[in-house]
């Protein structure tokens, strides 16, 4: 029983059970409470599993069950299991953490949807965690590729909840195709690598890696097409459009899905792969620029939204092109680190405007406002979760923030660390502004009639709201006492720039915001055309819908047209052609007897000059 | 005459049965030229008989003799049969099979 | 010419002729009766083959039975009054084509192939062979015959029943 494989092959499955039962039983499912409770404990238990995983493979090493799943002749072609290390139970944890936070925290957020729903609600959000969980315990690209697919398959289920509305319904579809843009990518990548070195294991993979086997040229191909597969999901330029639309699903799936655990897939997968990439520098740099692009482009478009969840929504973009940029830098295990933190202090963020949300009925902060004095409770938990996004000492942000900025100059990306400090900056600034505007001040004048329904949130909400603050701060106190080894050496500077930089964003926002010193609309006049532009989202977003409709949809037509003319048009000939031959050859059937006789006649001459036919 | 002869004469009484069969228009005429198609078949059993020295091929041909003239008999009983029904015997109004 | 060689093509001449013209006559009881000539030379074929029984057997069944009830389906299907039923032919080119080639191809087989031209002595009467071996080793099919002609016989007469 101490196997970690064991283990967490246990936690793996609690969640697909849950999944099979609610899909297969229909009548369980559309009781709708029952269906929440059973995922819940499914869940819980899954934490627990998670947790003895860890604590059982925290001594390093690793362990493995596998079974093979396509015999061939030169060993299986494709095999399943777990492989559980550190790293794979730790973000195990997280996943499970924040799934079972975010199914107890559901029951209180969608009290008004109707049972059959609420039953199909639970269903996805069992397969997604049993997905993840494949995902994360993969020890082969093929298991990866699959839990891949159905991790976006559930990303598209869930943000196209509410089906009925058509923003959710594009909302999903364009999720799940760009994404579905980068997995192509990155199966080419996986092939290619399989192609080069035949197997698909990871730990073969690391050894062949270790020996020097793995062939260099094209190998910068191969991890920059895996690299697409992780940007599509990590939401990095330019895939990054999908996650703001994204915020169509229900509160609790964003928190879940696009802060903590599908969108960390991507990085999860670099980390895991980082001894591939150390074999391609190039690539990495690329992943590093990329990241810090990335960073500062989603920070700056957090600056101009109205609606808290996509303020949250690129803020967890932005964070995510940290985590790349540590990995580029070379130490992904700075990236990982901020994984864990950001999956915690995001969720809390994201359920806390859940919360804001549920109350105030709607999600434009300049709706909101004086919720701090009505919400005291989710106001200081949301606060929480700021001042740990913005990097302040003793919250959860803050270390592995300064990890990441150190990295990168470790890696000698200096221009990188740049970016990353401003963008810290304006992480800070964005992530005031809305704590300014929606939970400081006077409420709003046009919001009078909802007063009565802004109070804190209910239990089932507020206990994962405390729970996951609780966290946020523990991890940021203890975090720099427990030895976390670097594996750098870092100017001590870093640590007073970071820190002086969130003051700097905080104390903008408050001038603006709250004190109104220095007007907003002067502010905006000074930026001016970056304002319009990131108020535009770049055109990116146009971009991508006219690509798709003009380039994708003419070659689906194009090839609709080919289905339907040419390959339809032969069959139809060709049958046609058979009726014809039909219709003709029937007048060999004359009736008439002695026409009969020919053919035997002609038969049997033909049989005589075959036989006699000189050989 | 050597065996030859004879088969060279079952042949071409064959031949010119068959093109009998093929030719009439009258069903009667038809049946006759199967007659000659079976006779030319006995001449051959009964030929291949004396020279092999086995007397099978005479029984055989005992037994074909036998099974043709039932059959004559009712081809002729049928041919009666169809000019009651159709008033006919020309062949060639007999297309019911006619695909 | 020996006597064998010259029956052989007299017989021959004759059995051929007359069935050609059972097939060319238009009249169609010239037909019939061009036909019994044709049989009864093939009786004696088979007389020249050392094959009395059979000959006889030909004859009996043959030459006197079919011709018998041909005579009669054509006195049947006849118009007593009025012009006699005459048969023109159809297709006759394609049907000398095919025949000949048929013939062509038989007789092509038979070239390269060689055959016996001495008879073997005949060791025993044939006849009393034939009744031998029919009625010990071929006694079933025989019996079988027998049937078949009853049957045959039920059969004719329930087809020429007159309507009721």
């Amino acid at each position: 029983m101490t196997d970690p494989a064991f283990l967490a092959l246990t936690a793996l499955l609690l969640p697909a059970v849950s999944f099979l039962v609610l899909a297969i039983v229909g009548p369980l499912r559309r009781h709708g409470h029952a269906a929440a409770y059973l995922s819940i404990v499914l869940s819980a238990a899954a934490l627990v599993a998670a947790v003895a995983a860890w604590r059982v493979s925290a001594a390093g090493g690793f362990s493995e069950r596998l079974w093979s799943w396509i015999p061939a002749e030169a060993g299986p072609l494709a095999v399943l299991g777990v492989l559980a290390d550190g790293d794979s139970t730790l973000m195990l944890i997280l996943v499970a953490l924040v799934s079972f936070l975010v199914q107890v925290y559901s029951l209180g957020y969608l009290s008004d949807e109707t049972l059959p729903s609420l039953g199909r609600y639970y269903t996805y959000q069992s397969l997604f965690a049993f997905s993840m969980m494949g995902l994360v315990l993969a020890p082969n690209f093929v298991q990866l590729f699959i839990c891949w697919e159905l991790v976006g398959l559930c990303s598209y289920l869930l943000i196209g909840y509410w089906y009925t509305r058509p923003e959710a319904a594009r909302a999903a579809v364009k999720a799940f195709w760009i994404t579905r843009a980068g997995d192509t990518g990155m199966l080419v990548g996986i092939v290619l690598l399989w192609y080069q070195t035949g197997t698909f294991d990871f730990l073969q993979l690391l050894q062949l890696a270790d020996a020097g086997l793995i062939p260099l040229e094209g190998l910068g191909v191969i991890t920059f097409c895996i690299y697409l597969g992780a940007a599509g999901k990590s939401a990095q330029f330019p895939f990054h459009v999908w996650l703001p639309d994204a915020m169509e699903g229900p509160t609790p799936v964003s928190a879940l899905i696009h802060a903590a655990t599908m969108v960390t897939a991507g990085v999860y997968l670099l980390t895991r792969m980082v001894w591939l990439f150390r074999l391609t520098p190039d690539v990495m740099e690329i992943v590093a620029w990329n990241g810090a692009f990335t960073a500062l482009l989603a920070a700056v478009l957090a600056c101009v939204q109205t609606d808290i969840k996509r303020v949250l929504a690129y803020s967890t973009v932005s964070q995510l092109g940290y985590m790349m940029a540590a990995i580029g830098a070379g130490f992904a295990s700075a990236g990982f680190l901020h994984l864990l933190t950001h999956g915690i202090f995001k969720a809390l963020l994201f359920l806390g405007a859940g919360a804001v949300i549920h109350a105030s009925a709607t999600n434009d902060i300049f709706q909101m406002g004086g919720l701090g004095r009505r919400m005291p409770q989710t106001t200081i938990v949301f606060v929480v979760g700021a001042l740990s996004l913005a990097g302040i000492p003793f919250f959860g942000g803050f270390f592995s923030k300064e990890e990441i900025l150190g990295a990168t100059l470790a890696g000698g990306f200096p221009g990188v660390f740049a970016i990353l400090l401003f963008a810290a900056f304006l992480t800070a600034f964005y992530m005031f502004r809305v704590i300014f505007i929606a939970f400081g001040g006077a409420p709003a004048p046009s919001h009078g009639g909802g007063e009565s329904h802004v109070h804190d949130a209910p239990p089932f909400m507020a206990v994962p709201l405390w729970i996951l603050a609780l966290l946020a701060v523990g991890v940021g106190i203890f975090l720099p006492f427990v030895r976390w080894q670097a594996e750098f050496e870092a100017p001590h500077g870093i640590t007073y720039a970071a820190i002086t930089v969130a003051v700097l964003g905080i104390a903008l926002a408050y001038l603006v915001y709250q004190r109104r010193v220095i007007s907003a609309d002067t502010l905006a006049a000074v930026l001016g055309p970056i304002r319009v532009a990131a108020q535009r989202r770049f055109w990116l977003d146009d971009l991508f819908a006219g690509i798709y409709r003009g380039i994708m949809l003419r070659f689906a037509w194009a090839v609709g047209w080919v289905d339907r003319y040419l390959v339809d048009g032969v069959l139809n000939v060709l049958s046609a052609w058979t009726l014809m031959a039909g219709d003709r050859l029937r007048r060999i059937q004359t009736g008439q007897p002695q026409d009969y006789v020919y053919g035997v006649a002609l038969g049997v001459i033909a049989l005589l000059v075959w036989m006699r036919w000189p050989r | 005459m050597g065996l030859g002869a004879y088969l060279t004469l079952a042949a071409a009484l064959f031949a010119i049965g068959l093109f009998g069969v093929i030719t009439r228009r009258n069903t009667i005429g038809i049946l006759l030229g199967i007659e000659l198609m079976l006779n030319a078949v006995n001449i051959n059993l009964v030929a291949f008989a004396r020279f092999n020295a086995d007397v099978v091929g005479m029984i055989f041909t005992v037994f074909t003799i036998c099974i043709t003239v039932a059959e004559v008999a009712l081809g002729l009983a049928i041919t009666i049969l169809i000019f009651r029904i159709r008033r006919t015997v020309v062949a060639d109004h007999l297309d019911l099979l006619k695909g | 010419m020996t006597l064998e060689a010259i029956t052989f093509w007299a017989l021959g001449a004759v059995l051929l002729a007359s069935a050609l013209m059972v097939v060319l006559t238009k009249n169609l009881f010239h037909s019939v009766l061009y036909l019994a000539l044709s049989l009864t030379s093939t009786a004696g074929v088979f007389l020249a083959l050392d094959a009395e029984f059979l000959a006889f057997i030909q004859l009996l069944l043959y030459a006197v039975g079919v011709t018998t009830i041909a005579v009669i389906a054509i006195l049947v299907t006849e118009r007593l009054v009025g012009a006699r039923i005459t048969q023109t032919s159809r297709h006759i080119v394609t049907g000398l084509i095919v025949s000949g080639a048929l013939l062509a191809a038989v007789l092509g087989f038979l070239r390269g192939v060689p055959l016996p031209i001495e008879r073997p002595p005949l060791a025993v009467d044939v006849t009393r062979a034939i009744g031998q071996v029919l009625l010990t080793e071929f006694v079933l099919p025989f019996e079988l015959l027998a049937v078949l002609l009853l049957v045959g016989l039920l059969g004719a007469l329930y087809f020429a029943r007159p309507d009721e």
